[in-house]
This record gives C-alpha cells, sequence and structure tokens, in this order.
C-alpha cells in the first residue's frame, strides 16, 4: 500500500505555499474508487537503477490477479492430470507395471519423497471418477466437475515440481525459496511493489482466509520481506465485523467523534509542518491518515457480499453449508478486483501442515474439502466472465505439491516431483493443457517447469519485467526469475 | 571452467569494479580510493578558514574534529550548514537519541533555564550514565547481531531456531553497554566466552550471539548463518558468496570460507543449569561449547553438502586479505565447565530439591494418619518415604565421592570410605524401591481379584434370578458378560505375575545387600562435555577485536554513526566491499575508527574502544546539534544530503514509539531485564519493547507495523509509512489507554486550573515543545467544541488520542 505515488522529482523546489495547497487544509476524503494510477506504459530507459514508478514495462494483458491457494497438497492425479492407469494396475507395485523404469528417471533437482516416509510403491486407484469437457475436451477429477464445466477457459500446467518434499513447499509457491532460506518477497508483493494501486482507498494486496500455519512458512507465505512492510499482503477476514487489525475504533469512539479527531490531526500536522515543507514521510503521513480513515469504510463496504443478488450469492455457493465459508472468500474476491486491488492471495485449508494432506482416507478427504471449494471457484470464474473482468483479471489455481501415486495406507503421501496448477483469464489461451508426467503421474516428464514459472507468466501478463524489478544489492537467482510459459498464452 | 580461466575472470571483475570505483571518486571529488581492506591510518584533521561570517563555510563553528572533516567536504561543495537546531528539539532529538525517551517537562524546563555554556554536555553525561542507555543502545546491537528469541512450533516443544533462555544475551548486551565495556572485549565474550572465561557465567551469556544460529532443521544452514552474519556484523563482508564460489567482488576464495568454516565446525550449543532451578527447562544458561575437538572441514564443490570433496581437508584460518593470522591454543577447560552438574550450587540445589521431596513425603503421611487412610494406603506412604530417604541419603554420600574425585583424591582411603558409604545407601535404595513396588503390586493385585470376584458374584445371582427370557449362545447379554470375565481373569493374571517378580526383585536386592559393597558404585547420569576446547574462536576474536584488523572498528564506527545521524557514512553498513557503496566520508570514518580504537582527543585520553565515547564524541559535534529545516541551496545541490549540510527528520523506531505512548502518559514499567515476555501481550505489558519476544513468527504486531527489527537480517531499518500505522495508532487500546493515563495524570485532581491548563500542558508532555498561540488556540477550541457531545475528560482524552497521532510525535527533527 502506498500513500504517494513513487514521483521521482525531488523536494527541493518545494515551498511552504505549495506545501499547504498540495496536501489542503484540514481532513480530506477521497472519493472512493478514485482511479488515481492510470495503467501506461513507462519510458524505456536502460540507465540507472530506479524504483518502479507504478507503470508496466510493457503492454499488460491483466490488471488483477487472484491466486487461490489450496494448503497442503492436492492430489494433482485426481484433479487435473487424471491417471486412468492407476486403476488399471491398482494394487500392483510399480515394479511390476510397464512403468517400472518411470521412477529411475529421478530428476537432477528434484527432491525424493522423504525417506522417512518409506516407498509409496504399490499403486493407489483413482479415488474419484473423472470425464471430459468443453470443447476442449480436457479431463477433470469428478471432485472438481463445477470447476470443470469451465475448462474452456483454463490453461493447465500439469509439469510442475517444487523443491521441498515437506509443506515447507507452501512458501516455495509463493516465493519460488526453499524454507530455510526464510523470508523473500512472494509474488504478491513484487505486484504491488511493481505496479501499486488502482484505488487509493483499500490496500494493492490483499490476503483472504486463514494463510499458511507457523510450521511451513507462516507470515512468509503473504510478506513482503526486504521489499518493505507497504508491500506485503494485507490480511482481511471476510467478516465485515472484523475484518483487519485495529480497522475499528475502539466502541468509546464514534465515527463522528474520530472524523473531528482527524480533522484536527490534519490542521496541527499543517501547522507543523510548515517549517518542513520539504518532508515526504509528513506529506506521506497526512495521506496516510486519510487513507486509513477511507480505509475503516472502504474495507467493510467491500466486504458486504450480503448486498450481493440471490443468484450471484447462489452461484458461488453461499447457500450451501458446505462451501459458505470459501464461497464468502471468492465473492470478497472478485469485489476487491472490482475496486482495483492488484493481488488478491486466497487461502484454503490453512493452518498446520494444510488440510488437503491426505496420508490416510484421500476418498473422505478431498470429497469434503473440494467440495469446500468446487462450486466458489467455478462461481468466480462465471461471475468474472459475465461481469466482463474476467479479460483483465488472471485467475491462478495452485497448491505445494502433488500426492504419490502409490498407497499409504487410504492415502497418498507428498510428492514433490510432480503436481499441477491452472491459469485463466486475462491473456491466458483457454482449454490448454501444457506439459505431462509420465502414465502414472509419478514425475513431470515433458516440458518440466518448476514454480517460478508460473510467476514469471503472471508478471508478464502484467507487463512487468522482473529483472527490471531487481533491487540493487538484493541479487535474485536465475531461478527466482523463472521463465514465463509462451505455450500457454493467448 | 578451469581454476585459472575462473581466477583470470574473477580478475577482470576485480579490476573493471576497480576502474568504476575510481571513476566514482574522480567524479565524487575524493582524493584518492578508499581501501577498506587496508589497515586504519588515522587521518590529519582539516584545517578550516577561520569562522568568519563570509568564509566559505558560512561561520562554521567546529566543536570537535568531527566538524572539521564534515566541513571540508561541504565547503568543496559550497554547501552552508543549519545553524544548530533550539534547545528544545535538541534536547528531544539527544533523549530520544540516547536513552530511547523524550526529556520529560521539568527536564525540558531545566535545560531551557540553564544558561551555563556546558549545559547540554552535561545532559549527554547524564544520560550516557542513565541505565536506560544501556537499553536503547542494546536494541540497535540486537538488530546487528540478529537478536532472536526461540522460535518453532507444537507449543514450544519443537525449538527450531535459537534457543530459549537467550533473553540472557540481551541482558548481557544492556549491561555491557551500561557498563562500557570496551568493544573489543564484547567481540571475545561474543564469539568465544567459553574458552576466554569459562567458568564466568556472566560473560558466557555473550555466546547467546553463536546460540541464535542455531536450526533445528539444518546444522549445515546452521554455520552458513553463523559465518555469513559473524562476517557481516563485525567485518561489513559478504561472506555468505563465498560458500559456493569465489566472490565475486571481493578478494575472499571460496577456500577462505572453508577455512573460516573450520573455525566454528566444532561448536554447538548446550543449556547448563542455573542456580536455584535445576531443571534446564525452567531456567538455565544457554551457551556454546566445543563439541569435538577435530572435526572435518571439507572444501564443498559449488557448496553443495552432498558433494565434498574428501581430498581437501579445511584448515581453520582468515582470509589472507583481511591481514593478520589466527593464532590458535588448545584451551583447556576446569571440571566445573566439563561437568557442570558437579558445581557446588548443583550439589546443594540437588539436596534442597531431594530435601523438599522428603518434605512432602513426611507432609503427606502425618497427614493420612491424621484422616481415615486405609492400612494399604499408609503403608504404602510409609514406604516411599523411607525410599525417599533412602535415596536423599545415597545423594549426599555420592557428592561426598565426587567432591572427593574432585579433589584428585579417588584411590585415597577417604574416597574409599565414601564410595563403600554410597554403595550401601545406594542398596539401600534399590531395597526400599522394590519393597514399595511390591506392596503396589499387591495392592493392585488385590483389588483385580477383588472385580473378579465381583464380577463371579453377578455372574451367579444372574443365574439364580428368575428366568425371563431363554438363555442361548445369541443372548447378549450373557456373551458380553462372559468377555467381561475373560478380560477381568486376564488383568488379573497379569497382576499376579507383577506381584511375583517384585517378590523376586526384592529378594535380589536383599540378597546383594549382604555382599561385600566394594567401591563400585553407581555415579550419576549427567551430560559430561569434553574438557579442551579448541581455541579456534577464541583466536577468531582476537583477530577481529584487534586494532590491525582494518575493518572491525569501521563497521563498528559507521554502525554507530548510522544510528545517530540515520544515515550511514558507508551507506551499506553489512558490505565494506566492492559490491557496496563507497563513503560519503571516508577519512571522517577512518578517524573514527581509530579515535575508537585509540583515544586521543579530549582531555583525557580515555579507554580504547569504549563506545560511550564515541557517542559523546558524536553527539557533542555541531554536525550532531544542527536544526533540520530546509535549505533551498543546499537542496539543489545535494538533494540526499549526503554531506550533512542538515540534520536529518527521521521517525522513531518502532519500539521508541510503543515505549514513548506509555513513557509520556505515565504508564512505562522502567523493570530492567528478565525473560522475553510473550508478543501477544504488546499492547498490554509496559515494559520496555526491548524485552517483548522477537523471533520468526513470534512479533508484537504493533511493532511489526512500525517496521519493527526482521530478525533474520536488520543490519539498517527502513522505516515507512503506512496506512496500517495510521490504524495502529488512532484505533489501539494503546494509545486510547495511554490518552487516558495521561488525562489522569495531568489533571490535578480536577482542579479547573488543570482543566485550563491541559492542552498546553497535553502539548508540551506528548510532543514535547510549546505549542505556538495558533496550535494553543485549535486545541482549545477542539476540546470545547467536543464537550457539546462529551464529559470534559472524554473531550482531553480525545486530545491527547490526536496528539499522539500527531507527526511530530513520531519524529525526531
Amino acid at each position: 500500500m502506498k500513500p504517494t505515488p513513487r514521483d521521482q522529482n525531488s523536494c527541493h523546489g518545494i515551498t511552504r505555499r505549495s506545501f499547504l495547497s498540495d496536501t489542503g487544509m484540514g481532513f480530506t476524503g477521497l472519493a472512493l474508487g478514485a482511479m488515481l494510477f492510470k495503467d501506461g506504459i513507462a519510458r524505456a530507459d536502460g540507465s540507472a537503477w530506479r524504483p518502479p514508478d507504478g507503470r508496466p514495462h510493457f503492454a499488460p494483458r491483466a490488471k488483477s490477479v487472484i491466486w487461490i491457494f489450496l494448503c497442503g497438497g492436492v492430489s494433482h492425479l485426481e484433479s487435473f492430470d487424471v491417471k486412468p492407469e492407476l486403476n488399471t494396475f491398482a494394487g500392483k507395485s510399480i515394479a511390476d507395471t510397464p512403468y517400472k523404469d518411470v521412477v529411475k528417471t529421478e530428476g537432477k533437482d528434484v527432491v525424493g519423497a522423504n525417506p522417512a516416509h518409506g516407498n509409496r510403491k504399490v499403486l493407489l486407484p483413482l479415488q474419484t471418477g473423472y470425464k471430459a469437457y468443453g470443447k476442449s475436451g480436457l479431463v477433470v477429477g469428478d471432485w472438481f466437475q463445477n470447476v470443470g464445466e469451465c475448462a474452456d477457459d483454463l490453461a493447465v500446467v500439469r509439469s510442475l515440481w517444487t523443491i521441498h518434499n515437506d509443506h515447507g513447499a507452501q512458501l516455495t509457491w509463493q516465493t519460488g525459496r526453499h524454507p530455510r532460506e526464510l523470508e523473500h518477497p512472494t509474488l504478491g508483493s513484487w505486484v504491488a511493489y511493481g505496479l501499486g494501486a488502482m484505488n487509493e482507498n483499500l490496500p494493492e494486496y490483499v490476503v483472504l482466509g486463514v494463510p499458511t500455519g507457523d510450521c511451513c512458512g507462516g507470515a512468509f507465505t503473504h510478506g513482503a520481506a526486504y521489499l518493505g512492510p507497504e508491500y506485503g499482503g494485507v490480511r482481511l477476514n471476510a467478516d465485515s465485523k472484523k475484518p483487519l487489525a485495529f480497522l475499528k475504533p475502539p466502541d468509546a469512539i464514534s465515527y463522528e467523534e474520530q472524523a473531528g479527531n482527524l480533522g484536527l490531526l490534519g490542521k496541527l500536522n499543517h501547522l507543523a509542518g510548515v517549517d518542513y515543507p520539504d518532508d515526504k514521510n509528513l506529506r506521506a503521513r497526512i495521506k496516510s491518515y486519510e487513507m486509513a480513515f477511507q480505509m475503516q469504510t472502504s474495507i467493510p463496504e467491500t466486504l458486504q457480499f450480503e448486498k450481493e443478488t440471490p443468484e450471484t450469492r447462489s452461484l458461488y455457493g453461499l447457500d450451501r453449508r458446505e462451501c459458505k465459508a470459501f464461497g464468502e472468500q471468492c465473492l470478497v474476491a472478485r469485489r476487491l478486483v472490482e475496486r482495483g486491488v492488484r493481488f488478491v492471495q486466497l487461502f484454503h485449508g490453512g493452518g498446520g501442515g494444510g488440510d488437503w494432506d491426505a496420508h490416510s482416507e484421500i476418498k473422505s478427504n478431498h470429497t469434503k474439502l473440494a467440495a469446500e471449494v468446487d462450486r466458489p471457484i467455478a462461481g468466480l470464474l462465471k461471475d468474472l466472465k459475465q461481469r466482463g473482468l474476467l479479460q483483465d483479471t488472471l485467475v491462478v489455481f495452485g497448491t505445494e505439491f502433488g500426492r504419490s501415486p502409490g498407497a499409504e495406507g487410504t492415502g497418498r503421501d507428498h510428492h514433490p516431483q510432480a503436481f499441477c496448477a491452472w491459469l485463466a483469464g486475462a491473456g491466458i489461451r483457454g482449454g490448454t493443457t501444457y506439459g505431462a508426467t509420465d502414465e502414472i503421474g509419478f514425475h513431470a516428464a515433458v516440458d518440466r517447469r518448476y514454480v517460478t514459472d508460473i510467476h514469471a507468466t503472471v508478471l508478464h501478463l502484467l507487463g512487468l519485467d522482473s529483472r527490471a524489478l531487481e533491487i540493487p544489492g538484493r541479487k535474485r537467482l536465475e531461478m527466482d526469475h523463472g521463465a514465463k510459459i509462451r505455450e500457454i498464452l493467448a | 571452467m578451469t581454476t585459472s580461466h575462473r581466477r583470470r575472470r574473477a580478475l577482470l571483475v576485480h579490476f573493471l569494479t576497480g576502474v568504476a570505483l575510481a571513476l566514482h571518486a574522480a567524479a565524487s571529488g575524493a582524493a584518492a580510493v578508499w581501501q577498506p581492506f587496508a589497515p586504519v591510518a588515522r587521518p590529519a584533521v582539516p584545517i578550516l578558514a577561520d569562522s568568519q561570517a563570509d568564509s566559505p563555510t558560512g561561520g562554521f563553528q567546529a566543536r570537535n574534529p568531527i566538524d572539521a572533516f564534515i566541513a571540508a567536504e561541504q565547503h568543496k561543495r559550497g554547501l552552508k550548514p543549519r545553524p544548530e537546531a533550539p534547545k528544545e528539539i535538541l534536547l528531544r532529538r539527544v533523549y530520544l537519541d540516547l536513552i530511547g525517551l523524550p526529556p520529560t517537562t521539568q527536564e525540558q524546563a531545566a535545560f531551557e533555564e540553564d544558561r551555563s555554556t556546558d549545559a547540554y554536555e552535561r545532559v549527554v553525561d547524564r544520560l550516557l550514565s542513565d541505565p536506560r542507555h544501556g537499553e536503547r543502545w542494546a536494541r540497535h546491537w540486537m538488530d546487528v547481531w540478529r537478536y532472536s528469541d526461540w522460535a518453532g512450533w507444537s507449543g514450544g516443544n519443537q525449538i527450531r531456531d535459537s534457543k530459549p533462555h537467550i533473553w540472557k544475551w540481551r541482558d548481557w548486551i544492556v549491561e555491557s553497554l551500561n557498563a562500557d565495556k570496551g568493544y573489543d572485549r564484547m567481540i571475545v565474550e561474543m564469539l568465544a566466552a567459553d574458552e576466554a572465561t569459562p567458568e564466568d557465567a556472566q560473560s558466557l551469556r555473550a555466546t547467546g550471539f553463536l546460540v541464535r544460529n542455531y536450526k533445528m532443521l539444518s546444522r549445515e544452514q546452521w554455520l552458513e548463518d553463523t559465518l555469513k552474519h559473524t562476517s557481516q556484523a563485525f567485518l561489513g563482508v559478504t561472506l555468505g558468496c563465498a560458500k559456493c564460489h569465489d566472490h565475486v567482488y571481493d578478494p575472499i576464495s571460496q577456500a577462505d570460507y572453508y577455512q573460516m568454516r573450520a573455525i566454528f565446525e566444532p561448536h554447538w550449543v548446550r543449556t547448563d543449569p542455573v542456580p536455584g532451578d535445576t531443571n534446564v527447562l525452567k531456567a538455565g544458561l544457554v551457551r556454546v561449547f566445543d563439541t569435538d575437538t577435530n572435526p572435518p572441514t571439507y572444501f564443498l564443490n559449488r557448496g553443495d553438502e552432498r558433494k565434498p570433496d574428501t581430498n581437501r581437508l579445511m584448515v581453520p584460518n582468515v582470509p589472507r586479505a583481511l591481514g593478520g593470522a589466527l593464532e590458535i591454543q588448545p584451551v583447556s577447560l576446569p571440571a566445573s565447565a566439563s561437568r557442570p552438574d558437579r558445581r557446588d550450587f548443583f550439589h546443594r540445589d540437588t539436596l534442597a530439591a531431594a530435601d523438599a521431596v522428603l518434605a512432602e513425603a513426611r507432609g503427606k503421611l502425618s497427614a493420612a494418619r491424621k484422616s481415615q487412610a486405609s492400612d494399604g494406603e499408609l503403608k504404602e506412604l510409609e514406604l516411599s518415604l523411607a525410599l525417599t530417604e533412602a535415596r536423599r541419603g545415597a545423594l549426599a554420600t555420592l557428592f561426598e565421592v565426587e567432591a572427593l574425585e574432585d579433589a584428585g583424591k579417588r584411590g585415597s582411603e577417604a574416597w574409599a570410605a565414601a564410595a563403600q558409604n554410597t554403595v550401601l545407601r545406594q542398596r539401600a535404595t534399590a531395597v526400599a524401591e522394590a519393597r514399595l513396588t511390591l506392596h503396589k503390586s499387591r495392592l493392585a493385585e488385590a483389588e483385580e481379584q477383588r472385580k473378579v470376584d465381583a464380577e463371579r458374584a453377578k455372574l451367579v445371582s444372574g443365574t439364580n434370578a428368575p428366568q425371563t427370557a431363554v438363555t442361548t449362545n445369541n443372548d447378549d447379554g450373557a456373551a458380553k458378560r462372559r468377555t467381561e470375565d475373560e478380560k477381568l481373569s486376564k488383568s488379573l493374571a497379569a497382576a499376579s505375575s507383577h506381584r511375583a517378580a517384585a517378590v523376586k526383585a526384592l529378594a535380589e536386592a536383599e540378597a546383594q545387600s549382604k555382599t561385600a559393597p566394594g567401591t563400585n558404585y553407581l555415579p550419576r547420569t549427567a551430560e559430561q562435555y569434553p574438557a579442551n576446547s579448541t581455541g579456534r574462536r577464541l583466536a577468531f576474536a582476537r583477530w577481529i577485536a584487534n586494532t590491525n584488523n582494518p575493518l572491525t572498528a569501521r563497521v563498528a564506527a559507521n554502525q554507530i554513526w548510522l544510528k545517530h545521524f540515520g544515515q550511514a557514512i558507508v551507506p551499506s553498513p553489512n558490505d565494506f566491499g566492492r559490491n557496496g557503496k563507497p563513503p560519503s566520508h571516508p577519512e571522517l570514518l577512518d578517524w573514527l575508527a581509530s579515535e575508537l580504537m585509540r583515544p586521543t582527543s579530549g582531555a583525557q585520553p580515555g579507554e580504547p574502544w569504549s563506545m560511550k565515547r564515541l557517542h559523546r564524541l558524536i553527539v557533542t559535534s555541531r554536525a550532531y546539534r544542527m536544526a533540520s529545516t530546509p535549505d533551498e541551496n543546499n537542496a539543489r545541490i545535494d538533494p540526499d544530503n549526503t554531506y550533512l549540510w542538515r540534520m536529518n527528520s527521521r521517525r522513531m523506531e518502532a519500539e521508541a514509539v510503543r515505549d514513548s505512548l506509555l513513557y509520556v502518559s505515565g504508564g512505562l514499567d522502567l523493570e530492567r531485564g528478565g525473560p522475553e515476555i510473550d508478543n501477544n501481550l504488546g499492547l498490554t505489558s509496559k515494559r520496555r519493547s526491548l524485552y517483548m519476544r522477537q523471533a520468526a513468527e513470534k512479533e508484537v504486531e504493533f511493532l511489526k507495523i512500525f517496521d519493527g527489527p526482521t530478525v533474520t537480517e536488520c543490519y539498517a531499518r527502513r522505516p515507512t509509512v503506512v496506512p496500517q500505522q495510521a490504524l495502529a495508532m488512532a484505533n489501539s487500546e494503546l494509545t486510547l489507554n495511554a490518552a487516558r493515563s495521561l488525562v489522569k495524570a495531568l489533571s490535578n485532581g480536577g482542579t479547573a486550573a488543570a482543566a485550563e491548563d491541559f492542552p498546553r500542558d497535553a502539548f508540551q508532555r506528548v510532543l514535547g515543545r510549546k505549542p505556538s498561540p495558533e496550535e494553543l488556540r485549535l486545541c482549545r477550541e477542539f476540546i470545547e467544541v467536543r464537550k457539546g457531545s462529551a464529559s470534559g475528560s472524554q473531550a482531553q482524552e480525545a486530545l491527547a488520542i490526536v496528539l499522539f497521532n500527531h507527526n511530530d510525535f513520531v519524529t525526531v527533527r
């Protein structure tokens, strides 16, 4: 959240008079939804480093991102990379199938399964049915039949791998780094840093749902690390009563009284600032108080999904017990991007290792959890589309790793060697699949991609060049930048 | 690529960066390229033109040599320094800087009235000897030295980063700064107190600097962090890159990295008992020690721990480019260090704990005798007491044996007698224990028997009862009863066999008692640590804390300058290498470094490595006393104030914001030291912020919002201005409670005069200055208007809240 546009004009020409006229006397509100930062193309300038000016580096395809993350590791095998061969060879050891060689071809950068978990070599059959959807004929597991109906809007990437075999991979998905390296900027914070706000009354980067737990990255999964806290995700509860820490004044202070307090504050700050007309922090602070005051109303307003029509509410599944909670998050996500928020990060099943971590009873686990998210996510895609928002909004669906083709009792183990994700909306060629795993879904086999390639794709669609965002003294690795997946772009 | 290729490429990069730096130096008018890796040579203090009004320096009054260096750079650029700040601004600045709290109204008034020429200097001396100074500056050094409380999860059962009790290192920092312990001494204690002063529990706390790097999940990462941050904190060298390849910018090879790693390879962490509590989970001294006298350190190809080059065994050493040599002397440790459980206090505390158990057993027995306890219960308590007494006796004689052994009298007659005595008592303990076990097993057996009898009785009565239904094999009730009966029989059989085993065990223990005792007593099971330490870390610490080390004093002086001015002389305080940023005042920095190591200026020569001395020198300079007001002409020449033509306006650090809120409203609890306070109490605890828990994912939300330190790395704070800060200040209960306390404190029993004065007094107290007539008018008007809808004290509270949110409250001018 930046209270001021990052103009690079030096302040030495500012006089007392211009200070007063620039910042206005007293407390002035800003209109909700004011589009202060219009997208435009930054001048190509290869000279010395400078901080981003809020404009994309090249023509963007997307303005906002909704970044959905399912904590615990969703089975790729039974969602968007269905493997019927698991039914054919169910109960057999991989060594006794025609695919015995796939296990041996360990990719050199891939972390193996946790040795403490033993070998998961006896194949577990698919725990749900599957069918093909749409013109594209995308095969989707029955757990995600509502999302399946949006098949022609999705571009599925089936060849992802990651570098941690435990839930620290949740952090890896957000930052690209191994959890032992702790805090690094998340994708959302790079977007906030690179592009800034489209609405001065709301944060640029909002987090909904219960994020990753302390075991597995915690606050780092929506932090900004060295970019600075103003670019970190602002956690909101999808609850208009208590959406943000310190958002509500103490009960003892009424709204009118607070407006009065801030009125006096504005006047006093102006008087005191006359001796320091070039003080950027003072100017920023005056604006930050204005925005904070706006947020006290703009955020609860944004969260008033009660005002949506019954049809819309039903589309997101708000009328169903099992998917009401996540449906509300998805609906709030739409309301946020509608109001110009850049990056909305949605967590499902957060805290601890993550709800999707189906080491046993994967059938009941994934049946229950998918019922919580399938309708809301499909509702979000359909709603964005019917409102014309999908052409400017990129929706990404991801998780930390896949699940093992081999059985762990009635469940599946962590599987960092292969998993899948999908993208939909702005700039995405719908109805495509990219990359492939082997026939039993053990390894990402064709067109292997690391998680930062998804980041690179998102940044590209937003018109950002991650190398141009780099900060001197904060050298990023080649791996951090990733490479965009050209084949799924429209 | 071959080694020679690599070297040639590295040389080329060196050459090119050297050229770039030289060009930069030429452009910025510096006389010569500054050489941070060359020893510090004390530069001559520039001679200034006299201080006439028409002189190029605009009548600059140098107060000490610092000003001469600053003025020389300004003169070159045609900058005219701002005048000295008004007294009330200067006093608030120096208070917040030196003790982290603003002056009280009385202190402001006293300073205002003091017209003596050394009024300011006397304030500085008083603040430097104020114990709150150590707390303030401890937090700065905690940033640089990466202080972290323990982190982990599962309710604290899994310690993943740092360790519990590490707050003792924080207290050591506070105490050391207050005592003005030499910086060289502090370095030695932090890196190697266990080798330098192994019996001094106070200085052992300092090794928390190393303990902090503990990482349960990866020893590799633990050592990597240790090397990386030790070199950045003390030497301003980014050694971390050399883990995988030769440093691209600085003359540090990958081999240098592993030689330095060998210095730390033997060390590990442990928690020693402390007097007063034998349970190290509850109270302990967490510290480092060498667990191995010569563990191998191999060169890791590309820094990959899976690819050690076992042909390249690395010898501990320091990078050659930094000069000096590592002089390693193995250290032989006193018994108290290798056997912490053998120290007097531990014996005392263990006996005291045994006495407490004994007293409890006696109390239970006498209480039972007065009550209606059964014979079985009474006997169990009697046997328990007997066992407790036997244990206490055996412990006492065991300690006698240990004392004789520690005195080198193993094998002596006295020892033999004590050892025999111990064996006898240990046998008596075994018998007492066997008796208690037997008694308990008999009681358990009787209980099982009783249950079986009761169940059988039920069965019998069930059979005799009039039959209402035909009993068949399918009868659920009967089947259930049969299973229950089988279960009970099994339990009874198990209890009987336990009893039989106990009978046998007692017989064996008694038989054993009748044999000749001998001297073969059972020693205590306690941790035993090596009796020697490699001395590698001590040698390394002495190499750092050495006046010949080119970087140590420069890096420290730069950090100190950064904290006083909000801007460092070398803007990259953790990187003095070629990838860092060149200094604005290289000669000033060298002079300060030299002054830190070998003080010469001032009336008395002073102690070397004294931080307080350097603080005094800096805050009494004219440069420090300047106003922070703008100047258009200067701003055109030097918009970033690189050459300090004015003081920088700054936002207080998170801790100062919270502490000041509590302090000006009269609520701050000035108790010093002690265990860290739960981070969830950030809004309600009244303690200073440096005592709040600070670890990965365990931070006070309020402090985090105000850019509190990042625990992983914080060589400089990055203050921001974000709306969350406005919300926290406007809406938190911390502010509301502070406002209420302030109104109470200023109400003076609710007199009309106090109410009249409130706006002026509150303004003075919160913002540290008198309001202007216009400001006072607005405040008065505000209260009058608010009184239309609220009580008088509510209106005053509202004004207090506004003042806490005032830009001038969080800003240091």
